[in-house]
């Protein structure tokens, strides 16, 4: 009876309008946050629909051309990590920029490059470097270059298939792994090694690199052969070029070493060192 | 009766092998599913010292017709009333419309809740960032926008970003963005940025010196982009109609409209 | 995954073609030569599709070797390379073209000059100071972009060679079986000894 009187004797409109409960919903529907619920076309196939929509590698008149990322390369020497890329993003054969950071800091001490989807690799490891802040904060100390990357590998792994592009390295010095480098790609792949390339330009800051690669390297010849690579793969690849961006990872964190116009690098190669000799100035 | 209705007419219809052998020819599929058009249209942005111009033509096409000589690809964010008053984040989207005004409306939402939760304005950087993850959340069914943020950052310094549609982004000094980015960046890169211009007093070869950019005054950006526009629409057949600008600084957005050539 | 490079120096031309003869995935012969001699002074080496190739080089060579018969001089390497592209360039214009990539190394006796042409199956032609087909060129060109200089002496040149086969045995992913390995320079053509036997792994 009591529960009958209570149930009537409330004002009719109390359950109009929005609970506490509901607000919070409401404010959480507007704002999702950093979160892993994706939008999806409703088609049967998600995958093979947004290929349709943005591959313009198997057909140049796509609607949505997203931007790709190109030449980027580190590798393990003595004195710590170089990591070294261009800085050009392509849609098509639109030059979309010629100032793009593919060096992601992801914290003071891990490094990320990116090749593939420029939205991908910024996104993700950005997510990474939130995964990275919260294993510290769980666990009380920095989280392994190993653990990282697996947390990347892992999540690009669960996407495989739905049209995700990266070609990814993760660079870091810690205390128990020393310098670590891991290459990880949005098939799943993840690797550890000592030197790798990704993206269209690979092959030629390969050429250049094995060459003169040894792991006694100093610091400074480190530094020029990393240089001198990107700028190899920006020569002779259409799709890299713009400005060096060259770090140093080292036991204490990343230390930058300038993003670089290559154009007078070039020159200077060519007219001081007598590189490039295929260039020729005079026409005969 | 089963009997007769298998002798059907042998033209009645195409058979079973010429339907399979037509589906297994190297045709590309056509899907059905296409929600996206292009309306046209170009924005850019540039940013100075302490403010940063957002402007776009106002033409709306869909091919070779136009829908309307006044449709804004440009939004005050934020701000109080439904003028956005005292709103001090602009963001410009181009591509398709439909798509550009969800984006505006989420993010609008957002700022809004943000300053009601947190009692001060979002900051540009906080609202790029922000902006990257909305496009980002769309990864596998994207918005068909190309996307420009623009206002003053916590030092006051004018701030611009520049959003590809799946929500890569980046700080820029310019960017122009939709149809005629290809007529209008390159420009923007001389001007602004001062790309191959060499200091003529500079020797030859080695020795020359290129000119280094520095941040350019209100008027002189102001003219850069009503030149870069009045000559998109010289040769561009989806640009034209008005010309809308947003200049925002430290004391709020100041909104011009001109007219271009309405041909 | 044939291999053909191709180093100027001073007063040579290096040229070196892989071994292994490819038709799918077997490696029919491991000691194949991808060259042809075509007078005293030029050496021409190809890639391509199998049948094509060594028909179109003896084509070639033949008609070169007439010209020197019956006009009791060779053809310079500019000369040879001219003849070449529109050979290449009328068949590409026919009902049968020849798919085949070539470069063609030789030394000017006039000009006291070694020269180096690329030409590709669409019949482009150009002088080069180095040059490579196929894979090769991904990996090598970079390569030699930074360490081929114009003058070089031939043992510099051989070393930059090595530098190059090492590379692609480091990354290709297929064996091409080493290098046929011959020089061309005022005295003509002679084919060297390549030992590389050595393995190499990417680091």
């Amino acid at each position: 009876m009591d529960a009958l009187v209570s149930r009537y004797s409330r004002p009719a409109f109390q359950n109009e309008g929005y609970s506490k409960e509901d607000q919070q919903q409401a404010l959480q529907d507007v704002a999702p946050p950093l979160s892993l619920n994706f939008a999806l076309p409703p088609v049967a196939s998600a995958a093979s629909w947004l290929r349709a929509m943005t591959d313009d590698h198997s057909n140049p008149n796509v609607p949505i051309k997203i931007a790709h990322g190109t030449t980027t390369l580190a590798f393990r020497f003595k004195g710590g990590i170089i990591v070294a890329t261009d800085s050009r993003a392509t849609a098509g054969n639109w030059i979309a920029s010629q100032t793009v950071k593919k060096v992601i800091e992801i914290n003071p001490m891990l490094l990320g490059t990116m090749a593939g989807g420029a939205a991908d690799c910024q996104y993700w490891l950005a997510y990474l470097g939130m995964q990275c802040r919260l294993h510290e904060l769980r666990q009380k100390r920095r989280i392994s270059v190993a653990a990282a990357s697996k947390i990347l590998a892992n999540l690009v792994y669960s996407y495989k298939g739905m049209g995700l592009s990266m070609g990814t390295m993760c660079a870091g010095v810690t205390p128990t792994e020393g310098p670590a480098l891991y290459y990880i790609d949005s098939d799943g792949t993840r690797l550890a090694g000592n030197l790798f390339c990704v993206g269209s330009g690979q092959t030629f800051a390969y050429g250049v690199l094995d060459a003169e690669y040894k792991y006694e390297l100093e610091d400074e010849e480190a530094l020029e052969l990393g240089r001198r690579s990107i700028l190899a793969a920006t020569h002779r690849d259409a799709y890299s070029g713009g400005y060096i961006n060259l770090y140093h990872v080292k036991e204490s964190g990343w230390v930058k070493h300038g993003f670089t116009d290559t154009n007078p690098v070039f020159w200077e190669t060519k007219l001081k060192k007598g590189e490039f000799s295929n260039v020729t100035a005079n026409l005969d | 009766m089963a009997s007769i209705s298998s002798f059907a007419m042998p033209s009645e219809a195409p058979t079973y092998s010429f339907a399979a052998a037509q589906s297994a020819s190297g045709q590309p599929r056509q899907h059905g599913f296409y929600p996206y058009t292009d309306n046209g249209g170009s924005t850019l942005g540039i940013s100075g010292d302490s403010f940063t111009i957002l402007a776009g033509d106002t033409r709306s096409t869909s091919g070779y017709n136009i829908n309307t000589r006044y449709a804004p690809k440009l939004f005050k964010l934020g701000g109080s009333g439904p003028n956005h008053e005292g709103s001090k984040i602009v963001l410009s989207v181009v591509g398709f419309a439909a798509d550009g005004n969800a984006l505006q409306e989420r993010l609008d939402t957002i700022v809004k809740m943000y300053k009601y939760q947190h009692g001060k304005d979002i900051s540009v950087h906080a609202c790029a960032q922000r902006l990257s993850h909305i496009l980002y959340n769309k990864r596998f069914f994207p918005y068909y926008v190309h996307a420009i943020l623009g206002g003053i950052d916590e030092e006051g310094k004018g701030a611009l970003y520049s959003y590809d549609p799946v929500g890569s982004y980046e700080r820029e000094q310019c960017r122009a963005a939709g149809a005629a980015a290809s007529l209008i960046m390159p420009f923007l890169d001389n001007q602004v940025n001062l790309k191959n211009q060499y200091d003529p007093n500079s020797g030859p070869g080695l020795e020359k010196v290129q000119r280094v950019p520095k941040p350019l005054d209100r008027t002189t950006v102001e003219e850069i982009v009503r030149d870069a526009f009045t000559s998109a629409v010289e040769r561009h057949i989806e640009v034209g109609d008005g010309l809308q600008m947003m200049i925002i600084t430290k004391d709020g957005i100041e909104e011009v409209y001109t007219p271009l050539k309405q041909d | 995954m044939e291999v053909l490079l191709g180093i100027t120096g001073k007063d040579y031309c290096i040229i070196a073609a892989s071994k292994a003869a490819m038709r799918g995935a077997t490696i029919l012969k491991a000691s194949d030569d991808k060259t042809r001699s075509l007078n005293k002074n030029t050496l021409m080496a190809y890639s391509g599709e199998a049948g094509d190739t060594v028909n179109f080089a003896e084509y070639i060579q033949a008609n070169i070797q007439l010209y020197s018969m019956r006009n009791a001089s060779d053809l310079s390497p500019y000369e040879v390379s001219s003849f070449v592209r529109s050979e290449l360039a009328k068949a590409l214009r026919s009902r049968n073209p020849y798919n085949v990539n070539l470069l063609l190394g030789g030394f000017d006796s006039i000009k006291e000059k070694p020269e180096l042409y690329w030409i590709d199956y669409l019949a482009s032609s150009a002088k080069v100071p180095y040059a490579a087909h196929g894979y090769a060129q991904y990996y090598c060109l970079s390569l030699l972009d930074k360490h081929h200089h114009p003058d070089i002496d031939f043992e510099q040149g051989m070393k930059i060679l090595r530098m190059c086969t090492d590379e692609l045995k480091r990354r290709l992913p297929i064996d091409f079986k080493g290098v046929v390995v011959k020089v061309i320079d005022k005295d003509g053509v002679r084919e060297l000894e390549y030992i590389d036997d050595k393995q190499i792994l990417a680091p």
